[in-house]
């Protein structure tokens, strides 16, 4: 029986705009992930798929729910701890790449691993290794308006799998790739999924990307679709 | 390091505009500084020698005027203070400027303590609580046993003026043998010639036309013998004996005294004025103390006035600069934030860019300011006016205020930096 690494009941989460207009993003959402499940999060514009992306990823918190996240209670967390756990547990890939455009791509990765505790070596060492397991050892020491979108999609994978996380969350991780790339970026994951058992959560629009994850989470309207 | 100095060179022209203001406020903090230094140095060594002394001046002059206006103490004066209870011994002193005035330029324009001669009466027990004895630099002091054609002379007439020891100097139309030179005090001493009292008065009295016509007077009638006197009128007869009265020693326009040991000073100050106050002017050692550190205290007001124009001038530029870095780089902090930055890293990364925005500016205000007070003291140094005091401490201690002042400044946005939510940051992404 594979670990559950995410438990999440009833999340609720609301957004107060304005003193009259109150935007009720998640109504009970349930959601469970085993480690090595590769699962997408799918469903129309505003059902909450990036709000609970976000939850998970303790980039926010829900307002009432219960979510144990590889065994810990992420309700009780303070911010400090957030921020250990995101750092060592968790990977982030963004529909924007969102790399940091002063650095270069071999430093890009090894920032993750400054957070994560590595010294300098050891995260020039694995940032070296993780780029040349991306196809990208000629293009570490270029800065990301240097790269291609699919090179600057691989350097924000490299990236979250720095710390070598539990979970990757990843926001649209194809939305700025052409077609092509877009496959190709899917089947890099996959693989990591296959060869490490690396467990991904991805939140998309696109179809082909959300029929080659194993599992598929429907949201509508900030509840689990039936 | 090298990303802060990335980071700092993204907006370059922005970051060169908020490092020239500190550059201005630090430079203008090291030049005022350096002013107030010399001054301090100066107020600080003048009030260390003249509150070791009750100093007496005459009647109706002040500390501030000096005992100018050729005023002098009066006849018996200083032998009916030697036994006032107290007192220890009582020196006559002669101090007159070094060259006679220029008329074209009687105000002179110099800055600092003025080049004077320092007649000393070396014959007393007399002896400055606070300065015994001035360091030599070659040489040593003018002793009671010399003759009186020997000077001891400060370091910056010295240095001036190419003086080393065995040297003759001409000094208003005398020469004299340097016996001595002293060392650097950064304060009167420097500008001092030292010399036996008497030259001293020869001199005063040769430059004071009203004392010389009575020297005149006393010589014509000194000529008079006593067979020729008994037969002038009793009126006639009392003129000459008064005129024959005058003496060389009786020329002193200032004198000082020194308490004996237990003796509180400001008792025997008081002591003198009840006896002696309708002839002298006495300042103790606290009163002129006193008087003192009010000068010293405008000039470390400047200091605090310069530091605090650069601390508004530099500080809010640096604000300003590290708010609009901040507001721009909303998405990166986010992405930090998202990989795990905590929020202390996040300050701190924004506080020390801003500390090393503060240290670029203060290394290059402190150099440029540095450079000004050097090439100043270069020209001033020939006329012995330098008129900064150029201290590595306060150097070193102005290149840290300005990194301080970074830091302080980067503060408050590295704090509104690290309290930014997470999903607000992703919202910009």
């Amino acid at each position: 029986m594979p670990k559950v690494l995410i438990s999440a009941h009833n999340l609720q989460k609301k957004y107060t705009l304005s003193k009259t207009n109150t935007v009720h993003a998640l109504q009970g959402v349930n959601i469970e992930v085993q480690e090595g499940d590769f699962s997408a999060i799918v469903g129309p514009s505003g059902c909450g798929k990036s709000t609970l992306l976000h939850i998970l990823g303790l980039l926010d918190r829900p307002d009432a729910g219960a979510y144990l996240l590889d065994g810990i209670d992420v309700m009780k967390m303070k911010e400090s701890e957030a921020n250990v756990v995101r750092a060592k547990k968790l990977g982030f890939i963004f529909q924007g790449f969102n790399l940091i455009t002063t650095l270069t791509a071999v430093e890009n990765v090894m920032q993750a691993g400054k957070y994560g505790g590595m010294n300098l070596k050891q995260r020039k060492v694995r940032a070296e290794e993780l780029l040349t397991l991306m196809g990208l050892q000629d293009r570490m020491l270029h800065k990301p308006n240097e790269l291609s979108g699919g090179q600057q999609q691989r350097v924000a994978i490299a990236r979250a799998l720095m710390n070598k996380p539990a979970i990757i969350l990843a926001d649209e991780p194809t939305g700025e790739l052409d077609s092509a790339t877009s496959m190709e970026i899917i089947e890099l994951l996959k693989k990591l999924n296959r060869e490490n058992n690396q467990t991904f959560i991805m939140v998309t629009h696109n179809l082909e990307v959300a029929a080659a994850c194993k599992k598929t989470i429907t949201l509508k309207d900030g509840k689990n679709a039936e | 390091m090298m990303e802060i100095l990335r980071n700092m060179l993204r907006r370059k022209g922005r970051t060169i505009l908020t490092i020239t203001g500190i550059t201005v406020g630090i430079f203008a903090f090291t030049v005022m500084g350096s002013m107030a230094l010399r001054f301090n140095k100066i107020i600080s060594g003048g009030k260390r020698y003249i509150t070791g002394q009750i100093t007496i001046l005459p009647k109706g002059t002040s500390f501030e005027g000096g005992s100018g206006g050729g005023a002098l103490l009066p006849l018996d004066v200083l032998d009916r203070m030697r036994k006032v209870e107290g007192v220890e011994a009582v020196a006559a002193s002669v101090e007159i400027p070094l060259e006679e005035p220029d008329p074209d330029n009687p105000t002179g324009g110099g800055f600092g303590p003025s080049k004077s001669i320092e007649g000393m009466d070396l014959d007393s027990a007399y002896k400055n609580r606070n300065w015994e004895t001035l360091d030599m630099k070659a040489g040593r002091f003018i002793a009671k046993a010399d003759p009186d054609n020997v000077i001891t002379v400060g370091y910056t007439i010295a240095a001036d003026k190419g003086i080393a020891v065995g040297d003759t100097m001409n000094i208003r139309g005398r020469d004299f043998k340097v016996v001595g030179i002293a060392d650097q005090t950064l304060t009167g001493p420097d500008n001092f010639i030292f010399m036996k009292i008497t030259p001293a008065r020869e001199m005063l009295l040769a430059s004071n036309p009203f004392l010389q016509s009575l020297k005149d007077r006393a010589d014509e009638a000194a000529k008079i013998t006593d067979a020729d006197l008994a037969l002038l009128s009793p009126e006639a007869r009392k003129q000459i004996i008064s005129a024959r009265s005058f003496k060389l020693e009786d020329l002193t326009p200032s004198a000082a005294v020194s308490w004996k040991d237990g003796q509180d000073p400001d008792e025997v100050s008081n002591r003198i004025k009840d006896q002696l106050k309708d002839d002298v002017l006495v300042l103790s050692p606290t009163k002129l103390g006193e008087q003192i550190d009010k000068a010293s205290a405008i000039f470390n007001a400047i200091i605090l006035g310069s530091a605090v124009i650069a601390l508004v001038v530099g500080g809010f530029s640096i604000i300003n600069t590290m708010i609009m870095s901040i507001s721009e780089r909303k998405r990166e902090i986010g992405i930090k934030k998202a990989i795990g930055a905590s929020n202390r890293s996040i300050a701190w990364d924004y506080t020390l860019e801003a500390g090393a925005i503060g240290i670029v500016g203060g290394i290059l205000g402190m150099t440029i300011g540095a450079i000004t007070a050097l090439i100043i003291n270069n020209k001033t140094a020939a006329s012995g006016a330098e008129i900064f005091l150029i201290s590595p401490g306060f150097l070193l201690g102005v290149v840290a205020f300005s990194f301080v002042l970074g830091v302080l400044a980067g503060v408050i946005p590295a704090l509104r930096a690290a309290k930014l939510k997470v999903v607000d940051a992703i919202r910009e992404l």
